[in-house]
């Protein structure tokens, strides 16, 4: 675990951040708000002291309360993986600015999580649907969209068994699973 | 009697056993609504001399079911527009909807190739999640099997890329040394491609007589059947000078479209996550990187090849020094991770495999994110291809290596 990096990033970024840096296994994780989106990923990407050139990874997550965009970043001068956790976008109208100005590949990442979950990158020139028809109208992976035989709703039958689990994932969060059980 | 008939068919007036193609039925390139985004407006207006070619989504040479809009201006495509989502399940979504261990078989016809690379990384993102300690042997099998996964993969790609460059030979040789590692693979996982191998906290089963017997048969010969193989290709000079200059990324490019694997170490970044960021037990075992400057077809061609003489190196290490001991954690049968988030990634035949897991303390995943490199290769072709001919599209994105199954997810 590299407590450096958390201090390094706590003296750049103190004010943009989000309650603390949390660091587990080989994961070093921040949080920020959608507006600082830009300029956080630009001095990540950027500045030779971080220089995390490569995006591994672009996630979009739907708590059930709130929309999140998450970014996993490399870098050569840190042993952990770097996680951006973009926080706090709303669930009726999620918009975030693109980061393709930076990863000209994260285009397709930020159509497939336009996707399935609905949110608008400011910025991409292609965000249109990917996977789905373009006709579709639903965002799949979005919490209040049930698969067909979803058997967690039909009480005493299926592979969802035993528990209606509301535990508060992290704190401060809203119940995860707000939508399962009857 | 009025009948029904699925899109795409109607029958003729004149024999009723004929079925037509109506419209619905054929695809046009240019899609019957108006343009939804900046730059699709820009790839479906046509400029001077230009003109569009769909391309699948039944193609032979498309290495799955995709669809690609050409655009072309004589025989230089000018721009190309990828369709995806014919081989789309909904992976994540299914995989919210199963247990920690369910998930498992739900992943692996992701990369139908080299299947256990796509159930590594979520293997490992799950047992950071319980804090599990994998035993060692268990770690060796894993390292084992899955470069020999690896070379299987490359052999295939070794094929497929001389049959889209026009030859028919290597595709019939690379078979033969697919198909005995498949083979062995099946004698110690039960399946030929869909492996559902790793377990949370191991394996599934420990080494058995039949998979090292054929491990050691193969791997006597291995080494030089490779080499007899490569010169089949390595010294084809029409292979060599088509190959050559085709496709050329520079580094910098690479590292904007978000390759990894031997598509970005062709291009001159040394990024392999077994050496950049090191899991399981890689950090003991002796192995080189290869690495090229060019950026082209034949350097990606040439860097899988180099690969496969370092697997099995690997594979040689491990039977070394391959452990005594248990292969599988001991794990209640029930999973519940405390709440978290984990993020795994591991390197596969064709880049960066990773996964990224929030639990919010029940038996399934909250979410579950799969990163595939095929993915965003296949955007990356969009790149490489304007300027060259038409018969260079396949050539190219057979280059890349990209698998249907992991892009549609």
């Amino acid at each position: 675990m590299d407590r450096a990096l958390r201090s390094r990033l706590q003296a750049r970024f103190g004010l943009e951040l989000h309650g603390e840096i949390r660091q587990r296994n080989d994961e070093t994780e921040l949080r920020i708000g959608a507006g600082d989106v830009v300029d956080v990923l630009r001095a990540l990407h950027d500045e030779p002291a971080f220089d995390f050139a490569i995006l591994a990874d672009l996630a979009g997550v739907d708590t059930g309360r709130e929309m999140q965009v998450v970014y996993h970043l490399w870098s050569q001068s840190t042993n952990d993986w770097l996680r951006v956790i973009v926080e706090g976008l709303s669930r009726d109208d999620p918009r975030i600015a693109s980061a393709t100005f930076l990863w000209k590949g994260a285009e397709w990442m930020e159509r497939e999580t336009y996707d399935m979950f609905g949110i608008v990158f400011e910025g991409n020139r292609d965000l249109r649907r990917i996977y789905m028809p373009p006709d579709y109208t639903s965002f799949p992976l979005r919490k209040d969209f049930y698969l067909a035989d979803d058997s967690a709703r039909s009480p005493g039958a299926g592979v969802r068994h035993m528990e209606r689990t509301h535990s508060p994932a992290e704190a401060g969060e809203a119940p995860l699973r707000s939508g399962t059980g009857t | 009697m009025a009948t029904t008939y699925p899109h795409g068919t109607h029958k003729s007036a004149d024999d009723p056993h004929v079925l037509l193609d109506d419209e619905y039925g054929q695809y046009e390139p240019i899609p019957p609504y108006p343009p939804r985004t900046e730059r699709e407006l820009e790839f479906y207006t046509p400029g001077d001399g230009e003109m569009y070619l769909n391309m699948g989504p039944q193609h032979p040479s498309t290495h799955g079911v995709l669809r690609v809009v050409l655009k072309l201006n004589g025989e230089r495509v000018v721009d190309i527009d990828p369709v995806l989502g014919y081989l789309h399940r909904g992976v994540e979504k299914l995989c919210e909807n199963a247990d920690y261990h369910q998930t498992i078989s739900q992943l692996d016809p992701l990369e139908y190739i080299s299947s256990l690379f796509c159930e590594w990384g979520p293997v490992i993102a799950y047992e950071k999640l319980l804090d599990v300690q994998v035993p060692r042997r268990a770690e060796y099998i894993r390292v084992l099997s899955g470069e020999l996964n690896r070379i299987a993969s490359h052999a295939l790609f070794m094929g497929w890329f001389a049959l889209d460059l026009g030859g028919l030979a290597p595709i019939l040789y690379s078979f033969i040394e697919r198909d005995e590692i498949v083979e062995m693979l099946a004698a110690l996982t039960g399946q030929r491609m869909l492996f559902n191998y790793f377990r949370i906290g191991g394996v599934n089963g420990d080494l058995n007589h039949d998979f090292l017997s054929r491990l050691g048969d193969w791997m006597s010969r291995a080494g030089k059947q490779i080499e007899t193989n490569l010169a089949l290709l390595n010294e084809n000079e029409i292979f060599v000078r088509r190959a050559r200059g085709l496709g050329t990324i520079d580094r910098e490019a690479a590292l904007r479209l978000c390759m990894t694997g031997p598509n970005i170490r062709a291009s001159g970044v040394p990024f392999d996550v077994r050496r950049a960021h090191p899991y399981s037990i890689y950090p003991e075992i002796d192995f080189e990187i290869p690495t090229r400057s060019e950026g082209d077809s034949l350097a990606r061609y040439l860097l899988r090849m180099d690969e496969v003489k370092q697997s099995l190196r690997i594979i040689d290490q491990c039977l070394e020094q391959m452990p005594d001991g248990p292969i599988m954690a001991k794990l209640p049968r029930l999973l519940r991770p405390r709440p978290g988030r984990a993020w795994a990634a591991i390197e596969g035949p064709r880049g960066m495999y990773g996964a990224y897991v929030i639990s919010d303390g029940t038996d399934q995943p909250f979410r579950l994110k799969i990163h595939d490199p095929s993915f965003i290769h296949l955007q990356a072709v969009g790149a490489l291809l304007p300027g060259h001919l038409l018969a260079d599209t396949m050539a190219i994105m057979a280059s890349l290596d990209p698998v249907m199954g992991g892009v549609d997810k």
